[in-house]
Parts: C-alpha cells; sequence; structure tokens
C-alpha cells in the first residue's frame, strides 16, 4: 500500500485500538466505585464492594466460573496435547486435521445447543440406548447438562477449545523440526510418546502460551455457552453479572461493575498462577528428561488424553447431526432412537423470522469482518513500513494492544464501552452492533493476515512499479491478488467470529436486532427443540459454508478468471468473423 | 549511452567502492564481477533508484544528456532483470506481458506486441498458461522480455543467470545479448561468474576491497 505517512496512520490506528479498550476499562471501574454520571451518581463510594462481597451468591458464582474456568483449558491442553502427541503424521490424524477447521468455524452456542440436544436426560444420547439397555421408558431425573457443578458446562467448553488448541499447535509445529526429532529419537531407542512429552512439548509450549492463555480467559468469562449448558442458580460468575447489569434496579450496576472488576482481577490471577505452574513442572521435569529412560508411565497419560480427544471430536459431530434431525422433526417420543415422523413444516413456518435473523447476522458479520480487513491491511502496512530489511522488527505496539479485547472480560467491559455508545448517540444501531463486533473480529484477522502479509516477497511490488508506475492499482492488482488465498481465509475466520459473537449483538443492539446467535441461545432454554434446532443450523451453516468458499475460490481463481476470459474473447472473434 | 561519473559508496563510514566512472554504449553489456558484500547490489540499487538510505553513496548518472541521479525510480524508465524472474503467479504468460506494455500503446498493437514478442519464444500456444507451467528457462526469458516491453532506456542484469540449470544457461545467455542488441539500450550485468561476463561480449569491472578506509566522508 504505498501510503504516504506510514508513521501518522500507524499513531492514528493505535489510538482506534486504544481508545475503546480504555474507555471499556474506566467505564468498568469507575461505576465499582459508585461514580456513574449516567445514573446521576457522582460520588466515589465503597458500598458496591461490601455489597458484593457481602452477597453468597457472589462467591458460590465465583467458585463455580474457577471450577470451570481452570477445568476446562486444563482438559484441553492435556487431550490437545495428546491427540498431537499419539497421530502427529498419522492417516488417521490427517482426517482429524481436515476437520478441524470447519469445527472451528462453527459458533459455540451451535455446538453447545447440540450438546445439550445429545446429552440432557431427555436427549439422543439415551434415547440410543432406551430402553433396551436402560430400561427408561422416560426420561430419568438425572441432572446431566446444566449441573451444579458445572461439568457439562467443562464439556462443551473442552469441545470447543480443544479443536482451537490443536489448530494452532499444528501450526506452530511447522516452525519446529518435530519429524526429525521424532526420527533421531526413535533411533536413540526413544517411545513416540516420550519423545513428545520430553523433547516436543517443551519446546512447543512457549509457542502457544498465548493462545493457550486465551483459551482460559474465554473460559472464565464465557456467557452465551454458560447460559445454554452452564449451571443456573447459582450460575457461574460472568452469567450472575449479566443478570445484576440487566436488573431493573439499577443500583445493581455498581455491584455487578465491582463483580466485573474482581473478574478481570480473577483472569490475571489465574494466567499468573498457571504460568507459575508451568515453571513448577519444568523444574520438576528437567531432571527427569535426561534421565535416559526410553519410555515412562506417564505415556499412559497421553494414551489415556488421546482416546478421550477422540471421544470428545465424536461428541462434538454427533451434537452437529442431532441439530438438522430436530429442525426436520414432527414426532420424536422419548426413547425412540429416530424421529417418528419427519417435516418440513418446522422450517417452513419459521421463514419469515430466520429470513430475518439470517440478514441481520449476514450484514453485520460482512460489515464487520470488511472493515476488519481494511483496517488489518491499513495496520499491517503501516508496521511493515516502521522496518526495513536492514533493521529488525521491534516490538510493534499493534501486536500485544489487538489482544487486550479478547483477554478482558466481556460482561463489565463492553458496558463501559456501551456508555461510549451512549454518549455519541448510535447506541441500538446496526452502527454500534458492528464497531462492537469489530473489537472481536479486528484480532482474528489481523493475527491471521500478518504472517503472510508479513512475509509476502515485495519484490514483486517493486518489479511491476517498476514496469508500470501505478502504485495503488498493483497494490491491488499483484500484491493483495498474490495475498487471496491469506485474505479469503481471514475474513471467513473473521466471519465465523461475528457470528458467534452473543454478548456485543445484545449490548450494543440494545436487544433491538436479534442475529441467529442471540436468538438461538435466549430460546435454547426454552424446550422448543424443533425451532433452536434451526436457527443453530443456520448459525452453524453460514460459517462453515464461508469457510468452504474461502479455501476453494483462491485456489480456482486465477483458472476461472482465465478460462472465462478466453471464452468471452473467442465469441468476440466468431461474432466479428460473422460480419 | 549511460555514464556513472565518480560513485562512491560508504557503509558506517566505511568506504566499499571508491570514484568509480564508467561508460556503456547503447546495445552493449558492461559486466561488473567482484566478491559479495562489495557493493556491487548497491550499485544497482544507485542505478535504478532504490538506495536504501542507510547506505551513503555519491556520484552522478548520465543517460546522453540527462541527469538520472535527479530522478526517482518511477522517472528513470530502467529495466530491472534479478534471479528470480518475478512472473506474477496468478496472471497468465500474455498478461505479464500486456502488463508492461506503456499505456499510450493502442489497445489493438498491445495485444500484437505481447504475441510478438511470444512468438520469438515459440510458445504462442502458451499465452494463456500460468507461469509456473513454463520451464524456468522459458520463465527467464519470458522475464527479459516483459522487460523489454516496457522500453526501458537501460537495464540492470543482477546474476540473472544464477538460478538456471548449467546447460540452459548458454541458451539464456545469448538470447539476452540478441534482445539486448536488439532493443539498442546500454545494459550493466552484476555476477558472479566469469563465464557470464564472457558471454556477454563487452567490458568487464572487477571491484576489488578498497584497502584505505576513509574516515572522513566525501
Amino acid at each position: 500500500m504505498p501510503l504516504k505517512h506510514p508513521k501518522q496512520v500507524a499513531s492514528l490506528l493505535v489510538f482506534l485500538l486504544a481508545m475503546p479498550i480504555a474507555v471499556g476499562l474506566v467505564g468498568t471501574v469507575l461505576p465499582a466505585f459508585q461514580y456513574f454520571p449516567p445514573l446521576g451518581s457522582h460520588q466515589f463510594s465503597l458500598a458496591p464492594w461490601l455489597t458484593l462481597f457481602h452477597s453468597e451468591e457472589f462467591y458460590s458464582s465465583l467458585t463455580l466460573t474457577l471450577i470451570s474456568g481452570i477445568g476446562a483449558p486444563l482438559l484441553a491442553v492435556w487431550l490437545a496435547l495428546s491427540l498431537l502427541a499419539w497421530g502427529y503424521e498419522k492417516p488417521l490424524f490427517r482426517r482429524i486435521e481436515a476437520m478441524l477447521a470447519p469445527i472451528l468455524a462453527i459458533p459455540h452456542a451451535a455446538i453447545a445447543i447440540g450438546l445439550l440436544f445429545l446429552l440432557s436426560p431427555s436427549g439422543w444420547l439415551l434415547r440410543l440406548f432406551s430402553p433396551w439397555l436402560t430400561g427408561f421408558e422416560r426420561p430419568p431425573n438425572w441432572i446431566t447438562t446444566q449441573d451444579p457443578y458445572a461439568l457439562s458446562l467443562i464439556f462443551a467448553l473442552v469441545i470447543k477449545e480443544m479443536p482451537y488448541l490443536l489448530f494452532v499447535m499444528l501450526a506452530s509445529l511447522q516452525t519446529m523440526q518435530a519429524r526429525q526429532s521424532l526420527q533421531v529419537c526413535r533411533t536413540l531407542g526413544y517411545s513416540r510418546l516420550t519423545t513428545w512429552r520430553k523433547i516436543l512439548i517443551p519446546q512447543l509450549y512457549p509457542i502457544v502460551r498465548l493462545p493457550i492463555f486465551i483459551v482460559i480467559a474465554f473460559s472464565l468469562t464465557v456467557v452465551d455457552l454458560a447460559m445454554i449448558i452452564g449451571p443456573n442458580t447459582p450460575s457461574t460468575l460472568s452469567v450472575t453479572l449479566l443478570r445484576w447489569f440487566n436488573a431493573p434496579d439499577l443500583s445493581m450496576r455498581y455491584i455487578a461493575s465491582a463483580g466485573a472488576v474482581v473478574l478481570m482481577i480473577v483472569i490475571a490471577i489465574v494466567l499468573a498462577a498457571w504460568e507459575f505452574g508451568h515453571r513448577v513442572l519444568q523444574q520438576l521435569t528437567t531432571p527427569e528428561r535426561s534421565n535416559g529412560k526410553r519410555q515412562g508411565a506417564t505415556d499412559y497419560l497421553v494414551q489415556l488424553g488421546a482416546m478421550l480427544g477422540v471421544l470428545s471430536l465424536i461428541t462434538a459431530f454427533l451434537a452437529l447431526l442431532v441439530l438438522p434431525m430436530w429442525s426436520l422433526t414432527r414426532r420424536w417420543r422419548f426413547p425412540d432412537a429416530l424421529p417418528s415422523q419427519w417435516t418440513w413444516d418446522n422450517i417452513h413456518s419459521a421463514i419469515p423470522l430466520l429470513i430475518q435473523l439470517s440478514s441481520n447476522t449476514l450484514l453485520i458479520a460482512l460489515a464487520a469482518t470488511g472493515i476488519a480487513c481494511l483496517m488489518s491491511l491499513l495496520m499491517l502496512e503501516s508496521k511493515r513500513a516502521s522496518y526495513t530489511k536492514e533493521t529488525p522488527p521491534k516490538h510493534h505496539p499493534f501486536d500485544w494492544l489487538i489482544y487486550v479485547p479478547i483477554l478482558l472480560p466481556q460482561v463489565g467491559f463492553l458496558f463501559g464501552v456501551s456508555v461510549l455508545m451512549l454518549q455519541t448517540n448510535i447506541n441500538g444501531s446496526f452502527l454500534a452492533i458492528i464497531a462492537m463486533h469489530l473489537l472481536y473480529v479486528l484480532p482474528y484477522v489481523y493475527l491471521t493476515l500478518k504472517g503472510p502479509y508479513l512475509a509476502y516477497q515485495e519484490e514483486y511490488l517493486y518489479q511491476a512499479n517498476r514496469l508500470r508506475y501505478q502504485p495503488w492499482r498493483n497494490y491491488l492488482l499483484i500484491k493483495l491478488a498474490m495475498l487471496k488465498p491469506a485474505l479469503f481465509t481471514a475474513f471467513a475466520i473473521g466471519f465465523s467470529v461475528s457470528v458467534a459473537q452473543y454478548l456485543p449483538t445484545l449490548i450494543a443492539g440494545e436487544g433491538r436486532h436479534s442475529t441467529l446467535t442471540t436468538e438461538a441461545v435466549a430460546r435454547a432454554a426454552s424446550g422448543d427443540r424443533k425451532q433452536v434446532g434451526s436457527m443453530a443450523l443456520l448459525q452453524a451453516f453460514f460459517p462453515v459454508f464461508v469457510f468452504w468458499l474461502s479455501q476453494q475460490l483462491p485456489r480456482h481463481w486465477t483458472k476461472w478468471r482465465l478460462a472465462l476470459k478466453t471464452s468471452f474473447s473467442m465469441r468476440k472473434k466468431s461474432s466479428i468473423d460473422k460480419k | 549511452m549511460l555514464s556513472v561519473n565518480a560513485f562512491s559508496l560508504s557503509l558506517d563510514g566505511k568506504r566499499l567502492i571508491d570514484n568509480l566512472s564508467f561508460k556503456i554504449e547503447s546495445g552493449q553489456v558492461l559486466s561488473i564481477m567482484g566478491p559479495s558484500g562489495i557493493g556491487k547490489s548497491s550499485l544497482l540499487n544507485f542505478l535504478s533508484g532504490s538506495l536504501t538510505p542507510h547506505l551513503s553513496a555519491s556520484g552522478e548518472i548520465y543517460l546522453k544528456d540527462q541527469a538520472l541521479h535527479l530522478l526517482p525510480t518511477q522517472e528513470r524508465q530502467v529495466g530491472l532483470l534479478q534471479q528470480m524472474p518475478l512472473l506474477f503467479p496468478h496472471m497468465s504468460i500474455i498478461e505479464n506481458l500486456l502488463f508492461a506494455i506503456p499505456f499510450r500503446v493502442k489497445k489493438s498493437e498491445r495485444q500484437a506486441l505481447a504475441i510478438k514478442a511470444l512468438a520469438r519464444l515459440d510458445i504462442e500456444n502458451k499465452a494463456n498458461a500460468l507461469p509456473k507451467e513454463l520451464s524456468g528457462g522459458q520463465q527467464a526469458r519470458v522475464a527479459l522480455l516483459r522487460t523489454l516491453l516496457a522500453e526501458p532506456k537501460y537495464l540492470l542484469l543482477d546474476e540473472p543467470f544464477s538460478k538456471l540449470d548449467p546447460a540452459l544457461r548458454r541458451d539464456v545467455r545469448a538470447f539476452v545479448l540478441d534482445e539486448i542488441r536488439q532493443a539498442n539500450i546500454p545494459a550493466l550485468l552484476v555476477t558472479h561468474d566469469p563465464e557470464d561476463a564472457k558471454a556477454m561480449e563487452g567490458e568487464c569491472l572487477e571491484l576489488k576491497n578498497v584497502t584505505s578506509v576513509s574516515a572522513v566522508e566525501s
């Protein structure tokens, strides 16, 4: 991009990134001390904190948050590492690899709803085994989903996070010489799993630390997933806080803000403790690495983890399969393994609603992702301009600022940001929703584009400008055209992030504009599986479809373009010949 | 005729090239040889107007009477050919060639010019093929023709043969020399390979280390 003033552009972008973060933080922290001019409160006070610390619900919610927020990432990391160690470069594992990206594109709410349909006492799983094995003629009184210990929430989180971690780890392995290490260690007589444990995982962990941190922050703060499949009364802290924020009694907002500050501190403490735990583990295992043992008992841990990993992938698959089944069901009595009567009526009667929800969803996602792509290009170009071949790349403010929104708890932070929207009077509009989505879409688009964009061989562009000096045109027709695969993938990832957003849509839109996600989450508890199934299905369909397009289009683009061109010119020629 | 007067180059106060002057007649190729790091590439960058700012260079370049060193790259009408052919991978061969033809050339003529270039290589049937479908030697030749179609006033060659198979090199060298003579423009070749220099049938300049380190820059 022939930017005239890359430095000024960079500072403007830093301001644009930092401003909502600053507003969100200030908008969370000040109300926690009862300072909130929009409600007419100009006095600082510690009252919200005292109320919060005397609330029993706060402690029980916090406990559940800690259990699920620490348990889920621990399990997800264990299962992902085990699957990788067990399957790396095996044929079966390659098939799993190919499935990862589509699974990642599916919004977590859709998977959670599928899990609900699968695992609840009246879910598909029990139907499959009843009554011939269990003897149940009606759903048992068990509490499987929404259990008070947040186990089903942990399970849902693991199913969402393990594929993500696996995906990131696989990408990181390309920078390590994993295959060669495995070969060398095999000739030394080490078992495959011990090699992973002693050699590869210690190298891999530092590279994937940040994605793990993102997963931890997500687990501690997730709202929509917890509403669908998490415990209620008490629920996890973020869901409790959301209820307080939305309480008719406006003074609850102060207490909720204090709780949101606590949640931020909890994230910081858990991340620090995680890192401390890793250091300790490293200290403990370092001597073991060089003791010469070729295999060890902990290999079984890896085997167990791999089995559980495969099991949870299968569960995720079943959960997605049950969504279309419900949306096509007319009659499905309890112990039947399959619906006894099928119908298109559910979908048919829901069409007006589904079209409206889909068009809202698409409008928001396309706009937010389009803007995010443009902003990422601007950011990367001004970053690229800040260093040349001779001066090594410095730490750029973009590279850490971009992570802040994904590491902060949405509940609280977004209410802080919405104060800014109230001030500028755009609250409740599509513009506000798109802006709020941008906070979460931009990081993923930027991070996806960063590697390929900065690795681009600038010589092509230089040569183009020497042959024909049209910098903007050449930027589009040469550089961006060559970066098509990365651009399309980044777009698809941004799109799926936007479609999955629940809280940003709700808060910025003030409930006036529903998307597939907000509606599906809101109705998940209603028990109307036929309706919810259709919504969740569409919610999963769009991102997967866009992702599929993003992989197919760049691959065939040039071929199709040239084929079109020759057929066109041939027709022209023949028409000239006729004359 | 391209002439360079009193070219000097320093990096961090260390003089790399001191007071180099030469002339190249139209249709001739001057070869420059010398060890790595001596500043050959920087000389090319100086000639094309893309020298990185941390190198300090002085000197004058004249094309006939025109002072090139005062012009930015895009106004110099310089052609550059590098190790990599840098054919745009997402454009067909003929699109790559058409890209280079100056805008003022009429549409009907553009097509004819590009086809004529393809005919020189006997690959008219590959007009709509993608660059990756050509062999390395053909890619190098297409890259040269593309550069020449932009009608440069002088040509810079930065080791354009080094990535080619030895067997191919001789053919490509002959092709390059032939095209330069036909285009009748001065050309400068930077290379490690004495065979390259010999094949160009022109003068050869060997750059040597400047032993005296001058602390003061001119």
